[in-house]
């Protein structure tokens, strides 16, 4: 993605074309940036800020997948967020609650003990594991969109899907022990 | 196949990302190998797990925060879009009910469901409306006396600046049938509202704060005056911004 300095500004009609093309993504977008922060608030921030983005990139839109062209944007721009906010000090209590927070199960209303479980593994996860499981199952992306997202060749998808579903497994599996359950309907 | 080479196309497999003679290749060689049926048991248990959390739409919020930049935009090069106000008032309506539910099942403590709606409402007029103010200045000598006349107290009006939430001015709300004075402050590109009236009650509340669907929630008392504050920012910027509040108001007396 070039300078954004000699972008053209966003005139009416880009407007209204990324209203149909790449807003209707939105949930994606949102969906994608809560398990990348991991913090809801922060995940709106995200959001917004990468549609924002979205906009003033949207001229460089060449009528591709709206839906991978936008979570690229929104990784990017998480990155971008990450080492601006890097550089500001966040109070250690700050640090430490989102350290420890995946989203939360009753504000995310996630029914049941498995399905919390599993969103508490998926949340612990390393972000590399977690955004490819995210792309892959949650967004529903292919393996070719999944690349473009990341930046990756397919083939580096491919093992890194296997592996994070691997880290899952072990994350879920030691969760469920330490809760003295049983695998349920495994 | 040998067993690596079947190894390497589990996953695949699973995501129906093989090509037709290679998913038969594979699930030939399945038959000969225990240990690539149980990785392709336990690929397919986590994927299927994964798939069962609920997606988790963008918040009604967030999507007004969006529009309200996007017609901002289109609003700037002067072009209109029909239909694009009765979206707008729809969602709008939506949102409002949306939540009021939301707030309700957050239980503010110690706070009646309809004050609390009726805040929550006039937090989405200050945060969705470009007019979200009736007397814009960041200059306390402007706004406290705007209110003079219009409500029968004189709320306390400082500009937290330096704390790093700036006054952006001033609006009336009625809360429980009653004109209270809202103070609207932004904090990066959020907006902050606080609404305070005289307390019936006498000494200081530290603020409690709630969080619920992206929104922080404060709820406090201090020099003789209940404050509510909604936003969306984190628990931790409204504690600072109640703190900044108080000091301010602390240090006037």
């Amino acid at each position: 993605m070039g300078g954004m300095s000699n972008a053209p500004k966003p005139d009416g009609g880009t407007v209204g074309r990324f209203r149909s093309v790449v807003l209707p993504h939105l949930d994606a977008a949102y969906g994608y940036a809560r398990w990348l922060t991991r913090d809801p608030t922060d995940a709106q921030d995200l959001a917004q800020e990468a549609m924002l983005r979205a906009l003033r990139y949207f001229h460089s839109f060449r009528g591709e997948e709206a839906r991978p062209w936008l979570l690229r944007i929104v990784r990017n721009t998480w990155i971008d967020l990450r080492k601006r906010n890097g550089a500001e000090k966040l109070p250690l209590e700050v640090l430490e609650t989102r350290a420890a927070e995946g989203p939360d199960p009753e504000q995310s209303a996630l029914a049941g003990d498995r399905r919390r479980q599993v969103a508490a593994a998926l949340a612990a996860l390393p972000a590399e594991s977690r955004e490819v499981l995210v792309l892959r199952e949650i967004e529903d992306l292919s393996y070719k969109h999944i690349a473009a997202v990341l930046d990756l060749p397919i083939g580096t998808v491919m093992s890194r899907i296997a592996r994070a579903r691997e880290k899952l497994a072990v994350e879920l599996k030691g969760r469920l022990e330490r809760r003295d359950h049983g695998l349920p309907d495994l | 196949m040998d067993c690596p080479t079947c190894e390497a196309m589990v996953d695949a497999y699973v995501d129906g990302e093989l090509a037709t003679s290679e998913s038969a290749a594979f699930e030939r060689a399945l038959e000969g190998c225990p240990e690539c049926r149980r990785r392709l048991e336990a690929a397919r248990t986590m994927s299927g797990l994964l798939r069962e959390l609920p997606a988790e739409p963008a918040p009604d919020l967030l999507r007004a925060r969006i529009e309200r930049e996007l017609r901002t935009i289109a609003g700037a090069s002067r072009v209109r879009f029909p239909g694009a106000a009765m979206r707008w008032s729809a969602m709008a309506a939506s949102l409002l009910v949306a939540v009021s539910i939301g707030w309700l099942g957050g239980s503010l403590v110690g706070q009646g469901g309809r004050e609390t709606d009726e805040l929550v409402a006039g937090y989405i007029r200050v945060a969705m409306s470009e007019h979200n103010v009736d007397v814009a200045s960041s200059d306390r000598h402007t706004v406290k006396p705007w209110f003079a006349g219009r409500i029968d107290y004189s709320p306390p009006v400082h500009d937290l600046t330096p704390e790093g939430f700036p006054l952006v001015g001033g609006r009336l709300d009625v809360i429980d049938g009653r004109k209270v004075a809202v103070l609207v402050y932004r904090h990066n590109q959020h907006r902050i509202a606080l609404t305070l009236w005289p307390s019936s009650s006498s000494g200081n509340a530290a603020a409690t704060i709630r969080q619920h669907d992206g929104f922080a929630l404060a709820d406090w008392r201090h020099d003789g005056f209940e404050m509510r504050a909604v936003a969306d920012i984190s628990p931790v910027e409204m504690k600072a911004f109640a703190i900044a509040v108080d000091a301010a108001v602390t240090a006037d007396r």
